[in-house]
């Protein structure tokens, strides 16, 4: 699972060169418009949007396929339990059940806005450094405590991550399986305390050399922002299909997913 | 768990980023600078305990604790939960536009955990501490199944037995994280009593 999901910021792209704030703006709206919008035709239109994005991100595809993989495999089961339960009569059995095509269409909706909607994540915090993207967050009038805590939440995860295989590794090596019985469930609470044990301890010392360094709420930084014409032209035109895929969705030119396809 | 984007409709996912926005509010009110740093911790934690399975008949299930924050953190495990999902949607698990839904779904089940934790106060016998922490545990997250099933229902009919699975997981989800907060909780008072929330039987500390 990729946590390091800035690996790729120093690609040069159109993207990666695209003023941060205008990027998490402009495709935050996109994603939304894309999570709302009602029928197929349109959700096909935004993930297209999405893929062109990503491609001209130049984030490697590889990288993406990693994390995809897993949400896709986490959204399978819609395939399945949609079409078998939807209400109402249908014509189509399989295997003695009722095959909801209206059910298949909409799990094949949700799949697909999920896919465009990470795709855009990828693009947008996949294509330059986190503190970056977490300094224009801050720019953009984000409350500094939020922005504060994202960013030593971020620096935490990999420390504790790495804690926990440690962890792991030195049970194993006494011998420990997992089993579905109370005895691993004991031992499981066990080791998320021992874990929260030294995890506050570990941050207790980088806090107090934080104080004592002067902290006091706040990162000073030396990044600017400077935007010019073309970051402004890159957020209209996805602001542009956003509230297109909005509008027309919202003028029901194409039905909805539970009644036709297109 | 945590629901993806694109399954529930407009309202719903403005309904959770109003509810969000009130319960961020109303809890992070006279936050002091030491407990940013705290917060985070718990964050993280929350966020890698995500990756441990349990073992459970021929599958496995991933934990989310959801209640042990609510026991460490007080009040603040509103914002604790709040950052966590932020930080899955920024990373590329998905849902960006049910920030607000997840947020309320786990964080209030956080929340729930907190006050049932604090009515151990009430009461007085021997283990009443791991038996609250079980029950805060165990009931945080049959909340949040509560939460996500209702959400999936306001969206739609077709979700109507999807919503009953999802019930259904949850309370499996219920026995073992109640079982795996009481044993945290129990080793917690025997090693740092002092990380829990709410020590002394008063209902302001955070």
């Amino acid at each position: 699972m990729a946590l390091d999901i800035d690996r790729h910021a120093h690609i040069d792209s159109s993207i990666q060169r695209w003023d941060p704030r205008f990027k998490i703006v402009s495709l935050l709206i996109l994603m939304f418009s894309i999570a709302l919008v009602k029928s197929i035709a349109l959700v096909l239109v935004g993930l297209v949007g999405a893929v062109i994005l990503l491609l001209l991100s130049r984030i490697p595809l590889v990288f993406v396929y990693q994390g995809m993989k897993w949400i896709v495999l986490f959204l399978m089961p819609f395939f399945v339990i949609l079409p078998l339960t939807y209400p109402g009569e249908t014509e189509i059995h399989v295997l003695g059940l009722p095959f909801a095509v209206a059910g298949l269409r909409l799990s094949a909706m949700i799949v697909i806005k999920a896919v465009a909607i990470v795709l855009i994540a990828y693009t947008i915090f996949g294509s330059r450094r986190f503190d970056i993207n977490m300094i224009a967050l801050q720019r953009l009038k984000c409350p500094t405590v939020f922005v504060q805590m994202i960013l030593f939440a971020y620096r935490y995860i990999f420390l504790f991550m790495e804690e926990m295989e440690r962890m792991d590794t030195a049970m194993k090596a006494r011998g420990f399986v997992k089993k579905a019985d109370l005895y691993t469930l004991k031992l499981m609470g066990n080791f998320i305390a021992t874990l929260l044990i030294r995890s506050f301890e570990r941050t207790e010392r980088i806090y107090k050399a934080m104080l004592s360094k002067g902290y006091q709420g706040e990162f000073h930084t030396l990044v600017e922002f400077k935007a010019e014409t073309r970051d402004t032209v890159k957020a209209v035109l996805v602001l542009a299909l956003a509230i297109g895929l909005f509008g027309i969705d919202m003028m029901a030119v194409f039905p909805k997913a539970e009644l036709a396809w297109f | 768990m945590h629901i993806s984007d694109g399954i529930v409709s407009g309202p719903v996912v403005t309904a959770g980023f109003v509810g969000a926005a009130v319960l961020a509010a109303a809890t992070m009110r006279n936050i002091e600078l030491e407990e940013i740093p705290k917060i985070s911790v718990m964050t993280a934690v929350f966020f890698v305990i995500d990756f441990i399975h349990v073992p459970f008949v021929v599958s496995s299930i991933h934990l989310i604790m959801n209640g042990l924050v609510g026991i460490i953190l007080g009040k603040r495990a509103f914002m604790a939960i709040m950052i966590g999902v932020v930080l899955q949607a920024f990373f590329g698990f998905g849902g960006v536009s049910v920030i607000g839904v997840n947020s309320v779904m786990l964080g209030g089940g956080a929340l729930l955990a907190y006050g049932i934790w604090q009515c151990r106060h009430l009461v007085s016998f021997a283990n009443r501490d791991i038996l609250f922490g079980g029950l805060a545990g165990a009931l945080g997250i049959f909340f949040s199944g509560c939460i996500l099933a209702l959400a999936l229902l306001s969206t739609g009919e077709a979700f109507l037995v999807t919503a009953k699975a999802v019930l259904g997981y949850h309370v499996i989800l219920m026995i073992i994280e109640g079982a795996v907060t009481a044993a945290c909780v129990s080793f917690l008072l025997k090693t740092s009593p002092h990380l829990l929330a709410g020590q002394q039987p008063s209902m302001t500390t955070g």
